[in-house]
């Protein structure tokens, strides 16, 4: 099966790896309301990363459902972290606002002029959103944004395990088709 | 099912969810109960909360029975007065039923053994947590581990290369213990008889459980390994009631294991862990496992002794010890023989503590409670139950296989001040075992190649005015292959730098006579000796500056001292390397 699409002068592509430990552009974390790192990619993030992410976070306060935020990422491999909102636990709207977080990733990248974005399982796993939600609505938004005229050149959409990639990668196949 | 505008969206959602969880067993125990008290003094809760009624297993069951009985029983729907039917319709009933699903219930099941109808109040409590934890609604506690697990893959948190590290420093200390470079555990090695899967507390508080562990499969000479990623044999799926995360957890584990080419795959002792990997895990994975074994270590351990794979004295455990059943493991699978073979094997003072095997009381820090800090006063006064139990063996030693057991009775044993030693059955197979020499196995070793030093080729010149520092600096570069030119003023210093021309100068800067300063000014201004690199070591780093405002091209290096073998080659390496790509 494809796990790689190029979309105008962009690359979408899927990998299997812990996208904490990936030199890279930028990585999405999907964060909290309060913008506290805490467990899960958060406990890599603090530990990988050093003090100086959370302490660049305090400026921002809290933010709400679709927000996104982008800070340095320490010591990490990668450069940036795009610390975005999404929504959670069955909540009302859920698709809608998937989208939108996903689109302002994007144009959040836009903005900062960064050129490679690692997306995880957006939402899915401990935030409850349905692994095929997340895939068809991350992966078409992906797409959707990258054939419109944009400078990122390189989305990779990063897996935690196999259960996640073969729902990711069963989506990306009918991807080309539409 | 009926639906109200009145009520909250979260609660919508859970009563959407509740119809697509009712099976055969959750609906069979949701209408079988005739209230006969029975599970009333099963409960370690209500035994030590005897005025309030509220921790009775049927109290606790009817606070979700009712929402059944409301919304997917014709009784309740018809008499809803007769049959206390009761929906829910605010975040504060989520939270209430939050209260009493995770806070006053350990889902040891020890009523569900003891109910005469066959209700299982654990499995719908569990039901209704996940339920729960599906709208957001948990204790903090829960919702850390889960996401570690989720997200790192176990449910401490332990990232990979603290695990491996972790591994490797046991190892290290396990072929010194041994002296023996077959003394090691092995990572990620393929085609073994045993993967051995272990609880993240091990490798992050208990690290004694895996050298120990390792020392038994290094005296039966086992084929072993653990793996770097994938190892957690946990499952909080279990506790959080969301079987997602249940099947996502025992499949990471179980490919991991396909992945390696394992033929057994060995549990460590955790009672949870075992329950969740051998039995609970393959349904919610949906995985049919045929391609390895599941073993709990209790066995694997047993069998060792009996095998005649290992030999095992006794007598070095010869203190008093008891047994406590961990429910997962004695009530859950029926692990209750095998724990106190292997006991009587390996200890000489072994007593029962009564009720035991299935009937045996909580820890009460199973079900994931350990993690739900809001809860613990009342975890502690329930543990009283458990504290007269152990209390009443006599024993200094409480044994369970099981780090959740460990912890919870690590805490009432504090807590209760009963002075006892929680340890598990592999520190005592350990400790009782005895190990013989094995045999050497003859190795070809081709002849050794000398490698060339460092350093070897590089003439060095060494200037310093203190003996002691010139001898110390002189040996490092000896030692790594340099040849080796000493002075120890500064006229020496351009005479042999003029004569012999060396690779390189390390230079002391504060000296009698002529300083390094204008020593180094003077070789930079001659032409023979204009190009030597020049390293300045110096115990003044004030006076760095001064080196740096000479009208000459700068050293190549640059050292305050004191300084250590590692740093002196360091600096030498880097200015050689910089001279040669020069």
């Amino acid at each position: 099966m494809p796990d790689e699409l190029k979309v105008n002068k962009s690359t979408l592509r899927l990998m299997k790896t812990d996208i904490t430990d990936l030199e890279i552009d930028s990585f999405v974390y999907y964060a909290q309301h309060d913008l506290a790192l805490g467990s899960g990619f958060g406990t890599s993030i603090s530990i990988r990363g050093g003090p100086s992410i959370q302490e660049e976070l305090k400026k921002f306060g809290s933010v709400n459902t679709t927000d996104v935020v982008v800070t340095a990422a320490g010591e990490m491999k990668a450069k940036q972290i795009i610390h975005a909102v999404g929504p959670r636990f069955q909540e009302e709207e859920l698709e809608s606002k998937l989208k939108a977080t996903v689109l302002n990733v994007l144009k959040a990248a836009e903005d900062k002029g960064i050129k490679a974005i690692a997306f995880p399982a957006m939402g899915a796993g401990f935030y409850g959103v349905p692994l095929d939600l997340s895939a068809r609505v991350t992966l078409g938004t992906i797409k959707e944004y990258l054939s419109g005229d944009t400078k990122v050149e390189d989305v990779v959409v990063c897996l935690n395990t196999s259960r996640e990639y073969k729902a990711f990668q069963n989506q990306f196949s009918t991807l080309g088709d539409k | 099912m009926k639906s109200s505008n009145k009520r909250s969206h979260k609660a919508q959602k859970v009563l959407e969810r509740f119809e697509k969880k009712l099976n055969r067993q959750i609906v069979g125990s949701l209408v079988a109960c005739v209230h006969c008290g029975n599970c009333t003094s099963a409960c370690h809760y209500v035994l030590a909360n005897p005025g309030d009624p509220t921790y009775a297993p049927a109290y606790k069951a009817d606070r979700i029975r009712r929402i059944f009985k409301r919304h997917f029983d014709w009784t309740g729907r018809v008499f809803p007065w007769w049959v206390h039917a009761k929906s829910i319709y605010t975040d504060q009933d989520l939270d209430d039923l939050k209260d009493i699903a995770f806070g006053k219930c350990t889902n040891c099941r020890r009523c569900s053994i003891n109910c005469p109808m066959g209700v299982d109040f654990a499995t719908f409590n569990r039901m209704a947590r996940g339920l729960l934890v599906s709208v957001g609604v948990m204790p903090e506690g829960v919702a850390v581990v889960s996401k570690d697990q989720w997200e790192i893959g176990n449910q401490m948190g332990v990232l990979k290369e603290d695990h491996v590290e972790t591994l490797e420093w046991l190892a290290e200390e396990l072929e010194m213990e041994m002296n023996d470079p077959r003394a090691t555990i092995p990572i990620d090695r393929p085609d073994c008889e045993v993967v051995y899967s272990i609880n993240p507390r091990e490798v992050k508080y208990d690290p004694r459980t895996i050298s120990d562990a390792a020392k038994i499969f290094y005296a039966t000479g086992e084929s072993w390994t653990m793996p770097s990623e994938d190892w957690d044999m946990t499952n909080f799926g279990l506790f959080s009631g969301d079987d997602e995360l249940g099947g996502a957890v025992a499949r990471r584990l179980y490919e991991k294991v396909s992945e390696l080419r394992g033929k057994k795959l060995v549990i460590s002792e955790c009672g949870h862990g075992y329950r969740s990997t051998r039995c609970e895990g393959p349904n919610w994975a949906g995985m049919d496992i045929t391609d390895f074994e599941m073993e709990s270590s209790v066995i694997t351990m047993t069998r060792y002794i009996k095998e005649g794979r290992i030999k095992v004295d006794k007598s070095r455990n010869a203190q008093p010890v008891t047994f406590h059943d961990s429910c997962n493991n004695a009530r859950s699978c029926g692990l209750f023989e095998e724990p106190r073979e292997l006991l009587n094997l390996v200890c000489e003072d072994f007593r029962e503590q009564y009720p035991n095997r299935a009937e045996n009381y909580c820890c009460t820090g199973g079900g994931g409670a350990m993690s739900m800090s809001e809860y613990t006063p009342q975890r502690l006064k329930s543990a009283k139950i458990k504290a007269d139990q152990l209390k009443a063996t006599g024993a200094e030693t409480v044994v369970t296989s099981c780090h959740n057991c460990v912890d919870g009775l690590s805490d009432l044993i504090k807590h209760y001040k009963l002075g006892m030693q929680v340890t598990q059955l592999v520190n005592l197979v350990a400790n009782a075992l005895v190990i013989e020499p094995r045999p050497e196995v003859p190795v070809e070793v081709a002849p050794p190649v000398a490698e060339p030093a460092e350093l070897a080729g590089s003439k060095i010149l060494v200037v310093d005015d203190e003996p002691d520092f010139l001898l110390f600096v002189s040996t490092v570069l000896e030692d790594n292959g340099a040849t080796v030119l000493q002075a120890s003023n500064g006229d020496e210093a351009l005479k042999l730098a003029k004569a012999e021309k060396p690779d390189l100068i390390t230079l002391d800067i504060s000296m009698p006579g002529k300083s390094g300063i204008e020593v180094f000014e003077e070789l930079r201004n001659t032409p023979e000796t204009a190009s030597i690199a020049v390293c300045i070591i110096t115990g003044k780093p004030e006076m760095r500056q001064l080196i740096y405002n000479r009208p000459v091209p700068p050293p190549e290096g640059y050292l305050n001292k004191p300084v250590d073998e590692e740093a002196i080659m360091l600096n030498i390496r880097k200015t050689l390397k910089l001279i040669s790509k020069e």
